[in-house]
């Protein structure tokens, strides 16, 4: 099974291009983190409440990608909230991504392909060789919308991460989205470590745009 | 954590104390999951003596109210402190659970909806 993070990343990916869909580097940098201490949440090493986020056991999973975000929490030694954590894990993001993207090709999920763009610049895509478990993704968040059942809460850090980003039309038409618009509101309230998502990805938003408006 | 449990017109009805979180999650699912494994669909939490829940312990709110919405039970919880109440309404649990201010009327709404 892909963790929350890896499955949010194929999220972010345009299968038919190989490329990672327009959305501001915040965004995803922010979607990425949230989703790691989603997968430490849900693996019982982490807990949240609406004021702070706290190690529950220390012991590794098993994800070298995971443990070493558990043990930097654990290390701090003191309670801080999500909102920090995101904030801190916006820093290493670029690495956390690459890894994230290896683990992906080495699965077999996707395959990386390095060319130049009139001879000169280096590009790189990262085509997706087995679709199954990005199929897997849509379709469990898909079933979650349209339908009024409990979500599973697998499918709620999902959802809220999507909500968050504003991603939901890689998934689905515009007709559709703003048809699931208030159902997603709804579940993504369901998970606090996606509210702060949301919350820090509308304040980084609020303050670029304030910037922008005094330039 | 201790979970009492006792019954009444038909409800099963448990009651946990002390802080529900990630340390005493687990205990706290399977405590439950029990009871409605045996056969048990209608169940009412009494969050009298519960002082405290973090997303952990939603988690497994969650998990029951799912379990039961599937098997056409019933689910609700009741006598929430205020704190806690909180922490449901914050994460939206107020719009998906059933919560009532008393054990009784909690009782008397779950009765009337299987009437």
């Amino acid at each position: 099974m892909l963790t929350i993070a890896e499955e949010i990343l194929l999220l972010f990916l345009d299968e038919q291009k190989g490329t990672f869909v327009r959305a501001p580097d915040f965004q995803l940098e922010l979607a990425l983190g949230g989703a790691v201490l989603m997968d430490l949440a849900l693996a019982n090493r982490i807990d949240t409440d609406p004021e702070r986020l706290f190690v529950v056991d220390p012991t590794p999973i098993g994800n070298e990608i995971l443990d070493e975000v558990l043990a930097r929490i654990g290390e701090s030694g003191q309670d801080r909230s999500v909102e920090y954590w995101l904030n801190d894990l916006r820093e290493g993001v670029e690495a956390l991504m690459e890894r994230l993207i290896d683990s992906l090709v080495a699965r077999g999920v996707l395959r990386r392909v390095e060319e130049k763009v009139l001879w000169v610049f280096e590009s790189r895509r990262y085509p997706v060789i087995d679709d199954r478990e990005e199929r897997e993704v849509k379709r469990r968040i898909t079933n979650a919308l349209f339908s009024d059942e409990i979500p599973d809460p697998r499918d709620i850090v999902i959802i809220s991460l999507v909500n968050a980003c504003d991603l939901f039309g890689v998934i689905l038409n515009p007709r559709e989205v703003e048809n699931v618009r208030s159902r997603a509101d709804q579940i993504a309230r369901m998970d606090l470590i996606g509210q702060a998502v949301g919350n820090t990805i509308g304040e980084v938003r609020a303050s670029i745009l304030t910037m922008m408006s005094t330039m | 954590m201790e979970l009492r449990d006792e019954r009444q017109d038909g409800i099963l009805i448990l009651a946990p104390s002390g802080r529900i979180d990630g340390s005493n999650s687990t205990d706290f699912e399977s405590g439950v999951m029990k009871w409605i494994d045996d056969g048990d669909s209608s169940v009412l939490l009494d969050f009298e003596g519960v002082g405290y829940i973090s997303s952990a312990g939603l988690r497994v709110i969650l998990i029951l109210a799912r379990k039961l919405q599937e098997a056409r039970g019933q689910f609700a919880l009741c006598s929430m402190q205020t704190s806690v109440y909180g922490v449901f309404e914050v994460s939206g649990f107020t719009q998906i659970v059933n919560i009532h201010p008393t054990r009784q009327e909690a009782i008397e709404a779950m009765q009337a909806a299987s009437a």
